[in-house]
Protein backbone atom coordinates (compact mmCIF):
# COMPACT_ATOMS: atom_id res chain seq x y z
CA UNK A 1 0.00 0.00 0.00
CA UNK A 2 2.56 2.33 1.06
CA UNK A 3 4.93 1.54 -1.98
CA UNK A 4 1.40 2.07 -4.03
CA UNK A 5 1.24 5.48 -2.43
CA UNK A 6 4.72 6.46 -3.27
CA UNK A 7 3.94 5.58 -7.24
CA UNK A 8 1.15 7.94 -7.14
CA UNK A 9 2.99 10.54 -5.25
CA UNK A 10 5.84 10.40 -7.96
CA UNK A 11 3.45 10.72 -11.00
CA UNK A 12 2.43 14.10 -9.43
CA UNK A 13 6.15 14.95 -8.88
CA UNK A 14 6.85 14.67 -12.29
CA UNK A 15 3.65 16.08 -14.20
CA UNK A 16 4.10 19.25 -11.68
CA UNK A 17 7.31 19.99 -13.57
CA UNK A 18 5.33 19.92 -16.86
CA UNK A 19 1.51 21.11 -15.38
CA UNK A 20 2.51 23.11 -12.67
CA UNK A 21 -0.05 23.26 -9.92
CA UNK A 22 -2.72 21.71 -11.37
CA UNK A 23 -0.95 18.48 -11.72
CA UNK A 24 -2.17 16.69 -8.55
CA UNK A 25 -5.94 17.27 -9.69
CA UNK A 26 -4.95 16.07 -13.50
CA UNK A 27 -3.57 13.43 -12.46
CA UNK A 28 -6.09 12.28 -10.05
CA UNK A 29 -8.72 13.01 -12.85
CA UNK A 30 -6.71 11.09 -15.22
CA UNK A 31 -6.38 7.63 -12.75
CA UNK A 32 -10.22 7.93 -11.26
CA UNK A 33 -11.94 8.72 -15.30
CA UNK A 34 -9.53 5.95 -17.05
CA UNK A 35 -8.45 3.45 -14.78
CA UNK A 36 -11.59 3.76 -12.08
CA UNK A 37 -9.52 3.12 -9.23
CA UNK A 38 -8.99 5.54 -6.41
CA UNK A 39 -5.39 7.49 -6.79
CA UNK A 40 -3.37 5.79 -3.76
CA UNK A 41 -4.62 2.67 -5.59
CA UNK A 42 -2.42 3.25 -8.65
CA UNK A 43 -0.15 0.50 -9.89
CA UNK A 44 2.84 0.10 -12.07
CA UNK A 45 0.85 -2.17 -14.39
CA UNK A 46 -2.05 0.98 -15.11
CA UNK A 47 1.02 3.22 -15.52
CA UNK A 48 0.80 1.25 -19.40
CA UNK A 49 -2.69 2.63 -19.95
CA UNK A 50 -2.34 5.96 -17.89
CA UNK A 51 0.58 6.96 -19.89
CA UNK A 52 -1.40 6.83 -23.28
CA UNK A 53 -4.51 9.10 -22.11
CA UNK A 54 -1.79 11.37 -20.71
CA UNK A 55 -0.16 11.41 -24.14
CA UNK A 56 -3.32 12.35 -25.95
CA UNK A 57 -4.59 14.88 -23.68
CA UNK A 58 -1.31 16.76 -22.82
CA UNK A 59 -1.10 16.64 -26.41
CA UNK A 60 -3.77 19.00 -27.12
CA UNK A 61 -2.62 21.45 -24.58
CA UNK A 62 0.43 22.28 -25.91
CA UNK A 63 1.81 21.93 -29.60
CA UNK A 64 5.57 20.79 -28.19
CA UNK A 65 5.49 17.24 -29.22
CA UNK A 66 8.87 17.04 -27.77
CA UNK A 67 8.10 18.14 -24.15
CA UNK A 68 4.77 15.74 -24.44
CA UNK A 69 7.13 12.78 -25.66
CA UNK A 70 9.88 14.12 -22.68
CA UNK A 71 7.22 14.03 -20.43
CA UNK A 72 5.87 10.36 -20.93
CA UNK A 73 9.47 8.96 -20.88
CA UNK A 74 9.84 10.68 -17.27
CA UNK A 75 6.52 8.74 -16.36
CA UNK A 76 7.61 5.55 -18.38
CA UNK A 77 10.98 5.30 -16.21
CA UNK A 78 8.59 4.73 -13.40
CA UNK A 79 7.98 1.17 -14.38
CA UNK A 80 10.14 -0.70 -12.84
CA UNK A 81 12.98 1.08 -14.79
CA UNK A 82 11.90 0.43 -18.15
CA UNK A 83 11.11 2.14 -21.20
CA UNK A 84 7.40 2.27 -22.33
CA UNK A 85 7.03 2.23 -25.88
CA UNK A 86 4.19 2.93 -27.79
CA UNK A 87 2.94 0.19 -29.93
CA UNK A 88 2.41 0.81 -33.83
CA UNK B 1 3.16 -17.25 -44.79
CA UNK B 2 3.44 -18.27 -48.43
CA UNK B 3 3.66 -15.34 -51.36
CA UNK B 4 0.34 -16.01 -52.43
CA UNK B 5 -1.29 -15.52 -49.05
CA UNK B 6 0.88 -12.53 -47.71
CA UNK B 7 -0.25 -10.75 -51.60
CA UNK B 8 -4.10 -11.85 -50.54
CA UNK B 9 -3.25 -10.54 -46.95
CA UNK B 10 -2.47 -7.06 -48.13
CA UNK B 11 -5.31 -7.00 -50.47
CA UNK B 12 -7.58 -7.27 -48.10
CA UNK B 13 -5.88 -4.68 -45.65
CA UNK B 14 -6.03 -2.13 -48.33
CA UNK B 15 -9.75 -3.00 -49.72
CA UNK B 16 -10.60 -2.17 -45.42
CA UNK B 17 -8.59 0.42 -45.60
CA UNK B 18 -10.44 2.01 -48.86
CA UNK B 19 -13.69 1.35 -47.50
CA UNK B 20 -13.25 3.31 -44.45
CA UNK B 21 -11.32 5.83 -46.33
CA UNK B 22 -14.80 5.67 -48.28
CA UNK B 23 -17.38 5.38 -44.93
CA UNK B 24 -15.43 8.66 -43.48
CA UNK B 25 -15.72 10.44 -46.58
CA UNK B 26 -18.98 9.81 -46.56
CA UNK B 27 -20.38 10.94 -44.02
CA UNK B 28 -23.09 13.80 -43.98
CA UNK B 29 -21.52 15.94 -40.84
CA UNK B 30 -17.93 17.19 -40.70
CA UNK B 31 -15.94 14.94 -39.51
CA UNK B 32 -11.82 15.26 -38.21
CA UNK B 33 -9.87 12.96 -37.03
CA UNK B 34 -6.94 13.31 -35.06
CA UNK B 35 -3.75 10.92 -33.90
CA UNK B 36 -3.00 10.59 -30.00
CA UNK B 37 -0.95 14.15 -30.58
CA UNK B 38 -3.53 15.91 -31.91
CA UNK B 39 -2.20 16.26 -35.15
CA UNK B 40 -5.15 15.62 -37.87
CA UNK B 41 -4.81 12.51 -39.98
CA UNK B 42 -8.23 13.03 -41.63
CA UNK B 43 -10.75 15.71 -42.65
CA UNK B 44 -14.01 14.70 -44.98
CA UNK B 45 -15.29 16.86 -47.68
CA UNK B 46 -18.13 18.45 -45.73
CA UNK B 47 -16.00 19.03 -43.04
CA UNK B 48 -13.72 20.72 -45.68
CA UNK B 49 -16.72 22.65 -46.93
CA UNK B 50 -17.92 23.62 -43.95
CA UNK B 51 -14.80 25.53 -42.61
CA UNK B 52 -13.10 26.45 -46.00
CA UNK B 53 -10.21 23.91 -45.82
CA UNK B 54 -8.48 22.02 -48.48
CA UNK B 55 -6.57 18.63 -46.89
CA UNK B 56 -3.33 19.55 -47.84
CA UNK B 57 -3.65 22.88 -45.17
CA UNK B 58 -5.28 20.39 -42.53
CA UNK B 59 -3.50 17.22 -42.63
CA UNK B 60 -0.81 16.58 -40.37
CA UNK B 61 -1.46 20.27 -38.53
CA UNK B 62 -2.26 20.87 -34.41
CA UNK B 63 -6.11 20.36 -34.35
CA UNK B 64 -6.44 23.58 -32.14
CA UNK B 65 -3.71 25.64 -34.04
CA UNK B 66 -5.64 24.98 -37.64
CA UNK B 67 -9.10 24.91 -35.85
CA UNK B 68 -9.28 27.27 -33.16
CA UNK B 69 -12.29 27.41 -31.36
CA UNK B 70 -14.86 30.04 -29.46
CA UNK B 71 -17.83 29.66 -27.10
CA UNK B 72 -20.99 29.82 -29.00
CA UNK B 73 -21.39 33.71 -27.25
CA UNK B 74 -18.32 34.55 -28.62
CA UNK B 75 -16.29 35.05 -25.59
CA UNK B 76 -12.84 33.34 -26.11
CA UNK B 77 -12.77 29.64 -24.88
CA UNK B 78 -9.45 28.44 -23.09
CA UNK B 79 -7.79 25.27 -24.67
CA UNK B 80 -8.39 23.24 -21.41
CA UNK B 81 -12.44 23.93 -21.94
CA UNK B 82 -12.28 22.38 -25.33
CA UNK B 83 -14.29 19.37 -25.84
CA UNK B 84 -11.73 17.49 -27.65
CA UNK B 85 -9.56 18.30 -24.56
CA UNK B 86 -12.36 17.23 -21.85
CA UNK B 87 -12.63 14.27 -23.94
CA UNK B 88 -9.18 13.03 -23.62
CA UNK B 89 -9.62 14.09 -19.53
CA UNK B 90 -12.89 12.06 -19.04
CA UNK B 91 -12.56 9.65 -21.64
CA UNK B 92 -16.06 10.11 -22.33
CA UNK B 93 -17.91 11.54 -25.84
CA UNK B 94 -18.50 14.95 -25.19
CA UNK B 95 -21.03 16.95 -27.16
CA UNK B 96 -20.87 20.82 -27.10
CA UNK B 97 -22.02 23.83 -29.10
CA UNK B 98 -19.46 26.28 -30.15
CA UNK B 99 -17.94 27.79 -32.64
CA UNK B 100 -14.96 27.39 -35.04
CA UNK B 101 -12.97 30.66 -36.07
CA UNK B 102 -12.07 29.96 -39.71
CA UNK B 103 -8.90 31.16 -41.33
CA UNK B 104 -10.39 34.36 -42.54
CA UNK B 105 -11.25 35.40 -38.83
CA UNK B 106 -14.92 34.88 -39.37
CA UNK B 107 -16.70 32.32 -37.55
CA UNK B 108 -19.67 30.00 -37.36
CA UNK B 109 -21.74 27.89 -35.13
CA UNK B 110 -21.12 24.09 -34.91
CA UNK B 111 -22.85 21.54 -32.81
CA UNK B 112 -19.66 19.10 -32.51
CA UNK B 113 -19.85 15.69 -30.73
CA UNK B 114 -15.85 14.20 -30.06
CA UNK B 115 -15.39 11.12 -29.24
CA UNK B 116 -12.03 8.90 -28.74
CA UNK B 117 -10.76 6.37 -30.85
CA UNK B 118 -9.62 3.18 -29.18
CA UNK B 119 -7.77 0.39 -30.39
CA UNK B 120 -6.74 -2.48 -28.78
CA UNK B 121 -7.80 -0.40 -25.51
CA UNK B 122 -5.32 2.11 -25.81
CA UNK B 123 -6.65 5.85 -27.43
CA UNK B 124 -4.93 6.46 -30.81
CA UNK B 125 -6.20 9.23 -31.33
CA UNK B 126 -10.20 11.32 -31.69
CA UNK B 127 -12.50 11.71 -34.18
CA UNK B 128 -14.63 15.49 -34.11
CA UNK B 129 -17.90 15.35 -35.91
CA UNK B 130 -20.08 18.53 -36.55
CA UNK B 131 -22.53 19.96 -38.32
CA UNK B 132 -23.08 24.16 -38.71
CA UNK B 133 -26.14 25.09 -36.89
CA UNK B 134 -26.18 28.64 -38.51
CA UNK B 135 -30.15 28.41 -39.90
CA UNK B 136 -30.95 26.89 -36.75
CA UNK B 137 -29.70 29.20 -34.50
CA UNK B 138 -31.57 31.81 -36.61
CA UNK B 139 -34.76 29.86 -36.29
CA UNK B 140 -34.21 29.97 -32.69
CA UNK B 141 -33.34 33.47 -32.38
CA UNK B 142 -36.59 34.59 -34.79
CA UNK B 143 -38.51 32.13 -32.34
CA UNK B 144 -37.13 33.30 -29.06
CA UNK B 145 -37.85 37.23 -30.74
CA UNK B 146 -41.42 36.17 -31.49
CA UNK B 147 -42.03 34.76 -27.84
CA UNK B 148 -40.45 37.79 -26.33
CA UNK B 149 -42.55 40.44 -28.06
CA UNK B 150 -45.56 37.98 -28.03
CA UNK B 151 -45.41 37.71 -24.11
CA UNK B 152 -45.21 41.36 -24.13
CA UNK B 153 -47.60 42.22 -25.95
CA UNK B 154 -50.05 39.70 -24.25
CA UNK B 155 -49.10 41.44 -20.44
CA UNK B 156 -49.98 44.45 -21.51
CA UNK B 157 -53.94 43.67 -21.68
CA UNK B 158 -53.82 41.06 -19.23
CA UNK B 159 -52.58 43.77 -16.63
CA UNK B 160 -56.18 45.53 -17.46
CA UNK B 161 -57.80 42.31 -17.11
CA UNK B 162 -56.15 41.48 -13.84
CA UNK B 163 -56.74 44.82 -12.57
CA UNK B 164 -60.31 45.09 -13.19
CA UNK B 165 -61.47 41.55 -12.29
CA UNK B 166 -60.29 42.48 -9.08
CA UNK B 167 -61.67 45.59 -8.53
CA UNK B 168 -65.28 44.21 -9.67
CA UNK B 169 -64.17 41.28 -7.56
CA UNK B 170 -63.51 43.98 -4.17
CA UNK B 171 -66.87 45.83 -5.15
CA UNK B 172 -65.40 48.59 -7.11
CA UNK B 173 -68.02 49.47 -9.06
CA UNK B 174 -70.58 48.24 -6.91
CA UNK B 175 -71.98 45.20 -5.09
CA UNK B 176 -72.39 41.58 -6.97
CA UNK B 177 -74.54 39.30 -6.98
CA UNK B 178 -74.29 36.05 -5.45
CA UNK B 179 -74.30 34.07 -9.34
CA UNK B 180 -71.67 36.11 -10.51
CA UNK B 181 -69.13 35.77 -8.00
CA UNK B 182 -67.71 32.16 -8.66
CA UNK B 183 -67.83 32.89 -12.77
CA UNK B 184 -65.64 36.18 -11.60
CA UNK B 185 -63.49 33.86 -9.63
CA UNK B 186 -62.60 31.68 -12.42
CA UNK B 187 -61.70 34.59 -14.75
CA UNK B 188 -59.00 35.80 -12.09
CA UNK B 189 -57.87 31.90 -11.72
CA UNK B 190 -57.16 31.95 -15.22
CA UNK B 191 -55.87 35.54 -15.57
CA UNK B 192 -53.21 34.56 -13.34
CA UNK B 193 -52.58 31.52 -15.03
CA UNK B 194 -52.37 33.04 -18.21
CA UNK B 195 -49.72 35.42 -16.42
CA UNK B 196 -47.06 32.54 -14.88
CA UNK B 197 -47.27 31.32 -18.24
CA UNK B 198 -46.21 34.73 -20.01
CA UNK B 199 -43.40 34.71 -17.59
CA UNK B 200 -42.61 30.97 -18.24
CA UNK B 201 -42.40 32.12 -21.73
CA UNK B 202 -40.72 35.80 -21.08
CA UNK B 203 -38.06 33.62 -18.82
CA UNK B 204 -37.29 31.20 -21.84
CA UNK B 205 -36.91 34.30 -24.32
CA UNK B 206 -34.11 35.58 -21.98
CA UNK B 207 -32.46 32.46 -21.00
CA UNK B 208 -32.31 31.32 -24.91
CA UNK B 209 -31.01 34.91 -25.47
CA UNK B 210 -28.60 35.31 -23.09
CA UNK B 211 -29.77 38.72 -21.84
CA UNK B 212 -30.75 37.83 -18.15
CA UNK B 213 -29.62 40.51 -16.28
CA UNK B 214 -28.03 39.23 -13.11
CA UNK B 215 -27.57 41.69 -9.58
CA UNK B 216 -25.62 39.83 -7.13
CA UNK B 217 -25.32 40.45 -3.93
CA UNK B 218 -24.41 38.07 -0.67
CA UNK B 219 -27.46 36.46 0.79
CA UNK B 220 -28.10 33.21 3.23
CA UNK B 221 -28.97 30.49 0.94
CA UNK B 222 -31.24 29.41 4.42
CA UNK B 223 -33.09 32.75 4.09
CA UNK B 224 -34.12 32.40 0.63
CA UNK B 225 -35.88 29.27 1.27
CA UNK B 226 -37.44 30.30 4.13
CA UNK B 227 -38.96 33.20 1.68
CA UNK B 228 -39.71 30.91 -1.03
CA UNK B 229 -41.69 28.34 1.57
CA UNK B 230 -43.85 31.70 3.07
CA UNK B 231 -44.94 32.20 -0.88
CA UNK B 232 -45.73 28.87 -1.28
CA UNK B 233 -47.28 27.33 2.42
CA UNK B 234 -50.94 28.35 1.18
CA UNK B 235 -50.62 25.98 -2.00
CA UNK B 236 -49.05 23.14 0.32
CA UNK B 237 -51.97 23.45 3.00
CA UNK B 238 -54.56 23.44 0.17
CA UNK B 239 -53.36 19.93 -0.76
CA UNK B 240 -52.49 18.35 2.24
CA UNK B 241 -49.09 18.55 1.85
CA UNK B 242 -46.60 18.84 4.54
CA UNK B 243 -43.07 21.69 4.07
CA UNK B 244 -40.26 20.75 6.20
CA UNK B 245 -36.96 22.59 6.00
CA UNK B 246 -33.55 21.89 7.69
CA UNK B 247 -31.74 24.09 8.39
CA UNK B 248 -27.91 24.07 8.52
CA UNK B 249 -26.61 24.96 11.26
CA UNK B 250 -24.87 28.04 10.37
CA UNK B 251 -25.58 30.77 7.84
CA UNK B 252 -24.88 29.53 4.62
CA UNK B 253 -23.93 32.49 2.53
CA UNK B 254 -23.87 33.04 -1.64
CA UNK B 255 -23.20 35.55 -3.40
CA UNK B 256 -25.82 35.29 -6.39
CA UNK B 257 -29.05 36.83 -7.90
CA UNK B 258 -31.54 36.36 -5.33
CA UNK B 259 -34.46 36.62 -7.38
CA UNK B 260 -33.43 34.23 -10.25
CA UNK B 261 -32.36 32.22 -7.30
CA UNK B 262 -36.08 32.65 -5.69
CA UNK B 263 -37.67 31.81 -8.75
CA UNK B 264 -35.32 28.18 -9.03
CA UNK B 265 -36.34 27.17 -5.50
CA UNK B 266 -40.24 28.13 -6.18
CA UNK B 267 -39.96 26.33 -8.96
CA UNK B 268 -39.04 23.00 -7.38
CA UNK B 269 -40.93 23.34 -4.37
CA UNK B 270 -44.31 24.29 -6.06
CA UNK B 271 -42.90 20.88 -8.49
CA UNK B 272 -42.76 18.72 -5.47
CA UNK B 273 -46.17 19.74 -3.96
CA UNK B 274 -47.24 19.58 -7.33
CA UNK B 275 -46.57 15.86 -7.35
CA UNK B 276 -46.96 15.03 -4.01
CA UNK B 277 -50.16 13.39 -3.19
CA UNK B 278 -51.91 14.60 0.19
CA UNK B 279 -50.17 13.93 3.47
CA UNK B 280 -47.06 13.54 1.52
CA UNK B 281 -43.84 15.44 2.69
CA UNK B 282 -41.43 18.29 0.99
CA UNK B 283 -38.33 18.37 2.95
CA UNK B 284 -35.99 21.26 1.38
CA UNK B 285 -32.31 20.65 2.99
CA UNK B 286 -29.19 23.50 2.57
CA UNK B 287 -26.17 22.57 3.26
CA UNK B 288 -22.97 24.31 3.29
CA UNK B 289 -19.94 23.51 1.31
CA UNK B 290 -16.42 24.31 0.68
CA UNK B 291 -17.64 25.77 -2.78
CA UNK B 292 -21.38 25.93 -2.95
CA UNK B 293 -23.96 25.63 -1.48
CA UNK B 294 -26.52 22.65 -2.42
CA UNK B 295 -30.08 22.81 -1.38
CA UNK B 296 -31.99 19.49 -2.30
CA UNK B 297 -36.19 19.82 -2.70
CA UNK B 298 -37.27 16.03 -1.44
CA UNK B 299 -40.64 14.81 -1.81
CA UNK B 300 -42.32 11.66 -1.40
CA UNK B 301 -44.47 12.18 -4.56
CA UNK B 302 -45.16 10.27 -7.59
CA UNK B 303 -41.09 10.31 -8.71
CA UNK B 304 -39.98 9.64 -12.17
CA UNK B 305 -39.72 6.86 -14.22
CA UNK B 306 -36.40 5.77 -15.08
CA UNK B 307 -36.96 5.39 -18.66
CA UNK B 308 -37.52 9.30 -18.94
CA UNK B 309 -34.87 10.46 -16.66
CA UNK B 310 -32.60 11.48 -19.65
CA UNK B 311 -35.82 14.07 -20.96
CA UNK B 312 -36.66 15.27 -17.84
CA UNK B 313 -35.07 18.66 -18.38
CA UNK B 314 -36.06 19.02 -22.17
CA UNK B 315 -38.33 21.65 -23.43
CA UNK B 316 -42.51 20.45 -23.09
CA UNK B 317 -41.36 17.25 -21.87
CA UNK B 318 -43.54 15.68 -19.03
CA UNK B 319 -43.08 12.23 -17.25
CA UNK B 320 -46.11 10.22 -18.97
CA UNK B 321 -47.12 9.59 -14.28
CA UNK B 322 -46.81 13.69 -14.28
CA UNK B 323 -49.09 14.01 -16.58
CA UNK B 324 -51.91 11.24 -15.42
CA UNK B 325 -51.69 12.70 -12.75
CA UNK B 326 -52.12 16.78 -13.17
CA UNK B 327 -53.15 17.18 -16.65
CA UNK B 328 -52.87 20.84 -16.18
CA UNK B 329 -48.40 21.78 -17.05
CA UNK B 330 -46.49 22.80 -19.86
CA UNK B 331 -43.34 21.00 -19.42
CA UNK B 332 -41.55 23.76 -19.06
CA UNK B 333 -40.72 24.51 -15.46
CA UNK B 334 -37.52 22.14 -15.41
CA UNK B 335 -36.55 23.56 -18.72
CA UNK B 336 -36.97 27.35 -16.99
CA UNK B 337 -34.95 26.07 -13.65
CA UNK B 338 -31.86 24.31 -15.84
CA UNK B 339 -31.60 27.47 -17.56
CA UNK B 340 -31.70 29.59 -14.58
CA UNK B 341 -29.39 27.39 -12.79
CA UNK B 342 -26.91 27.38 -15.44
CA UNK B 343 -27.17 31.04 -15.57
CA UNK B 344 -26.09 31.61 -11.84
CA UNK B 345 -23.07 29.05 -12.91
CA UNK B 346 -24.90 25.96 -10.61
CA UNK B 347 -25.61 22.49 -11.32
CA UNK B 348 -29.15 20.21 -11.49
CA UNK B 349 -29.05 16.59 -11.09
CA UNK B 350 -31.80 14.46 -9.37
CA UNK B 351 -32.47 11.13 -8.19
CA UNK B 352 -36.32 9.54 -8.66
CA UNK B 353 -38.10 6.50 -9.03
CA UNK B 354 -41.30 6.13 -10.36
CA UNK B 355 -43.75 5.92 -7.11
CA UNK B 356 -40.47 6.29 -4.78
CA UNK B 357 -40.11 10.42 -4.62
CA UNK B 358 -37.97 12.33 -6.31
CA UNK B 359 -35.04 14.42 -4.92
CA UNK B 360 -33.83 17.85 -7.05
CA UNK B 361 -30.25 18.82 -6.10
CA UNK B 362 -28.95 22.50 -7.06
CA UNK B 363 -25.55 23.45 -5.98
CA UNK B 364 -24.98 27.25 -6.27
CA UNK B 365 -21.40 28.51 -6.04
CA UNK B 366 -20.59 30.81 -3.57
CA UNK B 367 -19.00 32.85 -5.49
CA UNK B 368 -20.11 34.26 -8.89
CA UNK B 369 -17.07 34.02 -10.16
CA UNK B 370 -17.33 30.84 -12.64
CA UNK B 371 -14.71 28.36 -11.90
CA UNK B 372 -10.84 28.93 -13.70
CA UNK B 373 -8.72 26.90 -15.81
CA UNK B 374 -6.78 25.28 -13.00
CA UNK B 375 -10.13 24.11 -11.56
CA UNK B 376 -11.09 22.18 -14.62
CA UNK B 377 -7.96 20.39 -15.55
Amino acid sequence: MGREQRLYDKVVRITDVYLGPAASRFIDRQVRNHLHKAPEELSENDLYGLIDWIRAAVSLLTEDSDMVEEYTEELAKLINGKQHTRQA
Amino acid sequence: MLPHDAGHSSQKVAEVQAESEAIFRSIGDGAIATDEFGHITRINPMAQRILGLKPKEALGQWFPRILPIMREDKTPLALIERPIVQMFLTGKSVTAKVRYILKDGSSVPVSITVSPIILNGRPVGAIEVFRDITEEQEIDRMKSEFISLASHQLRTPLSTIKTYTHMLADGYFGPLAAPQTAPLQTVITAANTMNELISVLLNIARIESGSIAISTSEYDAAQLVTDVIKQLQITADARGVRLRFIRPAAPANLCTDSLIAKEILANLISNAIKYTPTLGTVTIRVRDLQHSVRIAVHDTGIGIPRQVHDKIFAKFFRAPNAVREETVGTGLGLYVVQGLVTTLHGKIWFRSAEDAGSTFYVSLPKSSVSPGRTADL
